[in-house]
């Protein structure tokens, strides 16, 4: 009997592995650990002062006392010990890392790409480094945050990539946008 | 006799000369026309026919508020009908035909309307074709649309590409004339976020064709270096062939971008439309003013135009629209006009104003008429003549073409669409915008500021007071120079009087003023009746220039100010959008979002064909080699599970983790059966109830600790529980500590089912799953045999020994191809949700198909479920109420045919045997119906009237759509081992 199973990537098959990336470039992470933290009642600072406070952490606020956690490097069981090591019962940790989907998106022209799915003002003085939100991009909820000053990050949810990754290619198609699996 | 080409002058490209047809002809014109100036400048006044008495008509306007100038543009499925040819951008190889006339546009058999025009008043087809009623849609509706109309629409399919997009800025000025200009310029320079929008292909607005230089400079040049200056602004958005259509809440205006509708070959990597959704902060209106027409006889023959546009072809486009024009002018505009024309000596028949006094000063050598006025015109496709009364005296003045000038309307209709009406200015003679709140002001022409020094000042003004409104430090204005102007004022003339033949008040409808009497003495006076009645304005120019008339004149009529008679309401919008653009990408299979399952990949290998279910496509069953009906596939799977064992991805179901040490309090206030005392390590059917008592999604919520519960929801409503979870959580019970989210896409989830099921999953995980070690109803966590974690639930929907196994989504395509693998042996196979459908009707299970909305737990079966024990839970006040627990509430039951043979399908209703089909006779209805292949013949859910006491009973299965009636006997809903042995195995 089978003991090894392979890990599908829900875009597969649908993103080149090796394109060299355009000016303007969508890159699907190949896989990523993705932990929602939800703050017990009472522990919203708190936690959101712990996960602040360690640089490994990527914490993206997607909801009042809720945050996704990404991390590209820990494997999604290391990152979701890490914190519930970290925040104990101040938290709950929900490993997410095969329900949702990360894309970064980069170059410059891509809050001109984003403007075309998402009513946000993505202007940086109105949404900076390090700032995230959940908005509409076209039909499909998604976490945006901004991860530098022409770089994105998406999270979205597993069984909509497939049509965000067309919204986006077609969002991208007057920059000639490149899309490939991040290595 | 001709329009032509002036020899100089304008902003057209005389070194590029374009080509184009219009009705198969060609013609030449120049980079910088539109369709309607290249059409002049070859002498093709004669440009369409009206809507209703086929009349000839020629351009009037030079800009969108066109009534006549109507062409459809491009070939075949690329044909775009209605355009206005005041608007469409000349390009090299463009396409344009004529409307509404056959065969040909100058010989027009419609035109015999025009005589029956005595019949045809307003009201005419509403009070003569009433009688026979079915005459209306059958016989007359499409004669009269063949004779009446505009542009035909295409029917194939829109090959063009558009998409939407968001724009976010703290001051976007609507309109690039005078004010929007110096308006963006101030803001510009004190570093807001500026977008400046215009409709037109080149920003500057009414300077384009003005003669008044500004610091020195031609006007024109003035704007050419304000869009240099606005364009080195980094904060600066400048958006040409934008139209800004609509106003919404929030300050977010809507704004239609015309990406390639002036290019011959659209590229593929853009749209040719852009639908714009401008987020402002402040938004300023310098949108200036309409030129009003002036209603007199004979007005609507080809050669009568705006004055003002033909100030503006000539000085814009360098167009004469005709070698001797005469001017009708009831103020110092039409002076104006004359002025320009004489500039570039083109010849002035005349000056008719309406005023018997007035202070304008006529072009030196040209006659002026005041106090009199134009009663008819002369000419048969186009204008020869016209005649003039002035005191009973008249006289005929040959010329080709009259320019009207009737005053100014300020355009105000943006910021009229959220509720505010117009205000009626006497001074200005003019409807004016209200006051409609900080985020919105009115500048210039817009706000009754005729002048060009005014408008500049006041679009600098209003800019400064916005940026200082909104924190940020302004300058003084540096504003520029511009010589003397003429008094801008005008006398309003709604009527003028004894007209020998029709006058027109909305040309594009055929509405003349005798329409408007009609409605009137009808009693369709007030002016939203007497629009709807005789149609003006309701074309697709929307009374531009013929709304204000149309309230001046019913005012007139009654002796009232137009004050009280007001406008008809401004929606958006404010010109014609197209239905593509408004779609976006959203179109065809792109119109709602595809949600893909984890194991897609898996189904589409075994076969399956995919069915739309919600967002997701879904397995419906797996076609072998050799099935030819979908039946034979379905009822193959069915008894395969039924026999050995199958395979269903059910991922598509919601899933919620709860957490927390209230969640069991939590849920047992929101389920309407108990689950404080629910053991860890087990799953419960739960049901959800409405406040109203109604049933609202069910599914198994099972505790894997004992502040932990992971709860499933159909995949119908999985948003839905999400949000009335979040709803009572927030809202009713923010006490209780617990938080929950959705994990629906991190895992992918298989039914396996059937008397073999324990084989197959024995086989992949490493947990005791025997019926001791995990009996029906067990839950919890598992690992697989090579250490990859799952989680495992004994629950069935087909009434067979089953377990649904989840893992995280990655694995599930190899897990579910391990599954098959390691049941070859035992006969699996994989099943859909025909298959899934026919296992649980066998076994009477609800669905939505019974979950309705209308249904009590008792209703379908569940009324011991609802917990008396329970304090409280959303649904138990009015679970009693009266009504909810009548004896007569139609039951859940099972139906199957007396002859074994027919068959059944949902939504047929039950009758007793022998009664007539009625509202009052009707005992219920069928929900569910499946050929059940167990059983060997149809069989079917339903609800009866009191229908538990009636098992035995035969009843009539009424089916109305097929027109059958089938004799059926009421039976208990379970069908397939009413004992339930077989989920203990």
């Amino acid at each position: 009997m089978v003991h090894q199973y392979a890990d599908r990537h829900t875009l597969e098959g649908l993103v080149p592995a090796d394109v060299s990336a355009g000016a303007d470039h969508l890159a699907v992470a190949a896989r990523q650990a993705i932990v929602v933290v939800l703050a017990a009642p009472g522990q919203e600072a708190a936690v959101a002062h712990l996960l602040a406070s360690d640089e490994d952490l990527s914490a993206r606020f997607s909801a009042p006392g809720e945050w996704l956690v990404i991390s590209g490097l820990q494997t999604p069981e290391l990152l979701h010990q890490a914190l519930a090591a970290l925040l104990g019962d101040m938290a709950h940790c929900i490993d997410q890392s095969h329900g949702r989907v990360l894309l970064r998106l980069t170059g410059l022209n891509a809050r001109a790409i984003l403007a075309k799915g998402a009513g946000l003002d993505l202007h940086p003085s109105a949404f900076s480094v390090g700032q995230s939100a959940n908005v509409l991009c076209g039909h499909i909820s998604v976490n945006l945050a901004r991860v530098g000053d022409d770089a994105f990050e998406i999270v979205v949810m597993r069984s909509f990539a497939d049509t965000l990754l067309h919204d986006l290619r077609d969002m991208g198609r007057a920059f000639d946008l490149t899309t490939a699996f991040l290595a | 006799m001709t329009a032509y080409r002036l020899s100089a002058g304008g902003l057209v490209d005389r070194s590029a000369p374009l080509t184009f047809t219009f009705d198969g002809q060609s013609m030449q014109g120049f980079e910088g026309d539109t369709l309607a100036s290249g059409l002049l400048a070859n002498d093709r006044m004669l440009v369409g026919r009206s809507f209703k008495y086929h009349r000839p008509r020629g351009i009037v306007s030079a800009g969108v508020s066109e009534p006549n100038a109507l062409v459809t543009l491009g070939l075949g499925a690329r044909s775009d009908p209605n355009t206005k040819a005041t608007v469409a951008e000349l390009y090299a190889g463009l396409d344009a035909r004529s409307q509404n006339r056959w065969p040909s546009l100058k010989y027009d058999v419609g035109a015999v309307n025009g005589l029956l025009s005595p019949f045809l008043s307003a009201g005419f087809y509403y009070k003569t074709f009433m009688w026979p009623a079915a005459f209306w849609e059958k016989v007359y509706e499409p004669i009269i649309r063949k004779a009446a109309g505009l542009g035909r629409a295409v029917l194939e399919r829109d090959p063009e590409t558009y998409e939407k997009c968001w724009a976010h800025c703290d001051l976007l000025v609507i309109g690039s004339g005078p004010t929007g200009l110096m308006a963006a310029l101030s803001a510009g320079r004190a570093g807001l976020r500026v977008v400046l929008a215009d409709e037109g292909f080149r920003h500057g607005g009414s300077l384009l064709s003005e003669t008044t230089p500004i610091d020195g400079a031609p006007a024109a040049a003035f704007a050419a270096a304000a869009i240099t200056e606005l364009e080195a602004l980094p904060n600066v958005t400048l958006m040409t062939r934008t139209t800004v259509f609509g106003w919404y809440d929030d300050n977010v205006f809507g704004a239609l971008e015309r990406v390639q509708k002036h290019v011959a070959t659209p590229s593929a990597k853009l749209p040719v439309e852009r639908l714009w959704r401008i987020a402002a902060r402040r938004a300023l209106l310098a949108t200036g003013a309409e030129e009003r027409p002036l209603v007199f006889g004979g007005n609507d023959r080809p050669g009568v135009m705006m004055a003002g546009a033909l100030s503006t072809y000539a000085n814009r486009y360098g167009v004469a629209a005709g070698t001797s024009v005469a001017i009708f002018t009831n103020g110092s505009a039409g002076y104006r006009t004359a002025a320009d024309l004489s500039a570039h000596g083109i010849s002035v028949a005349a000056i008719i104003d309406s005023r018997a006094e007035s202070p304008d000063v006529a072009p030196s050598g040209t006659r002026v008429i005041r106090g009199g006025s134009i009663v008819d015109t002369k000419g048969k496709l186009r204008l020869s003549g016209l005649v003039v009364e002035r005191a009973g005296f008249e006289e005929i003045i040959d010329c080709d073409a009259i320019g009207m000038s009737g005053g100014f309307s300020p355009v105000i209709h943006l910021a009229c669409q959220r509720g505010a009406k117009p205000l009626w200015s006497e001074a200005l003679k003019a409807f004016v915008a209200p006051d409609v709140g900080q985020g919105f002001g009115v500048a210039g022409s817009a706000a009754g500021l005729y002048s060009l020094p005014a408008c500049l000042r006041d679009g600098a003004d209003k800019a400064q007071a916005f940026a200082n409104d909104l924190g940020f430090s302004t300058s003084p204005a540096d504003l520029p120079v511009v010589g003397a102007e003429p008094d801008p004022s005008f006398t309003a003339l709604w009527y003028v009087a004894g007209a020998k033949s029709k006058a027109f008040v909305d040309f594009q409808n055929d509405v003349h003023v005798s329409d408007l009497g009609l409605a009137l003495r009808e009693g369709f006076g007030h002016v939203e009746h007497a629009k709807r009645y005789t149609t003006n304005g309701m074309a697709t120019d929307q009374g531009k220039l013929s709304g204000i008339n149309a309230t001046g004149l019913l005012a007139a009529m009654q002796g009232i100010s137009p004050a009280d008679v007001g406008t008809t309401t401004f929606r958006p919008f404010y010109t014609p959008v197209p239905f593509g653009a408004l779609a976006g990408t959203s179109r065809d299979e792109h119109a709602a979002p595809k949600r893909v399952s984890p194991l897609h990949g898996w189904a589409a290998r075994n076969g399956a064909v995919f069915i739309d279910s919600g967002l997701w496509y879904r397995p419906s069953w797996f076609a072998r080699a050799g099935e030819k009906t979908w039946r034979e596939s379905v009822d193959r799977e069915v008894l395969t599970v039924r026999a050995n064992v199958g395979l269903c991805d059910v991922s598509t179901l919601g899933k919620i983790e709860v957490f927390g040490p209230d969640a069991a309090e939590f849920l047992n206030r929101v389920y309407c059966n108990p689950f404080l005392k629910l053991p860890v390590g087990k799953a419960r059917y739960g049901l959800m109830l409405r406040e109203d008592g109604m049933v609202y999604d069910d599914g198994t919520t099972s505790r894997l600790g004992p502040e932990h519960f992971v709860v499933t929801t159909t995949t119908a409503l999985a948003g839905g529980v999400l949000s009335h979870m979040e709803y009572c959580a927030q809202v009713l019970w923010p006490d209780l500590n617990l938080r929950f989210c959705s994990v629906s896409d991190q895992w992918a989830q298989m039914a396996i089912a059937g008397p073999k099921a324990r084989l197959v999953v024995q086989a992949l995980v490493e947990d005791d799953v025997s019926n001791a070690a995990f009996p029906f109803l067990a839950a919890k966590a598992v690992t697989l045999k090579g250490g990859l974690k799952g989680r495992l639930f004994r629950i069935s929907f087909s009434g067979e020994l089953a377990y649904e196994l989840a893992v995280p989504a990655g694995y599930g395509e190899a897990v579910a191809d391990a599954l098959m693998e390691a049941g070859r042996a035992h006969g699996i196979c994989a099943y859909g949700l025909e298959a899934l459908n026919v296992l649980r009707i066998e076994k009477g299970h609800v669905t939505h198909a019974e979950l309705d909305g209308r249904v009590t737990p008792d209703d379908v079966g569940f009324g011991r479920m609802l917990s008396s024990q329970k304090a409280d839970f959303i649904g138990k006040r009015l679970s009693t109420r009266f009504g909810l627990t009548a004896a007569d509430r139609m039951q859940m039951v099972g139906l199957k045919p007396i002859e074994k043979d027919k068959d059944i399908r949902a939504g047929a209703h039950l009758l007793r045997e022998g009664a007539k089909p009625s509202t009052l006779n009707d005992q219920g209805y069928v929900s569910s119906a499946c050929h059940s292949p167990v059983l060997g013949q149809f069989i079917a859910l339903g609800f009866l009237k009191s229908g538990r006491e009636r098992y035995g009973e035969k009843v009539v299965i009424w089916d109305r759509l097929r027109g059958e009636e089938t004799l059926a006997e009421v039976c208990s809903p379970v069908f397939v081992d009413p004992a339930n042995a077989r989920l203990n195995l």
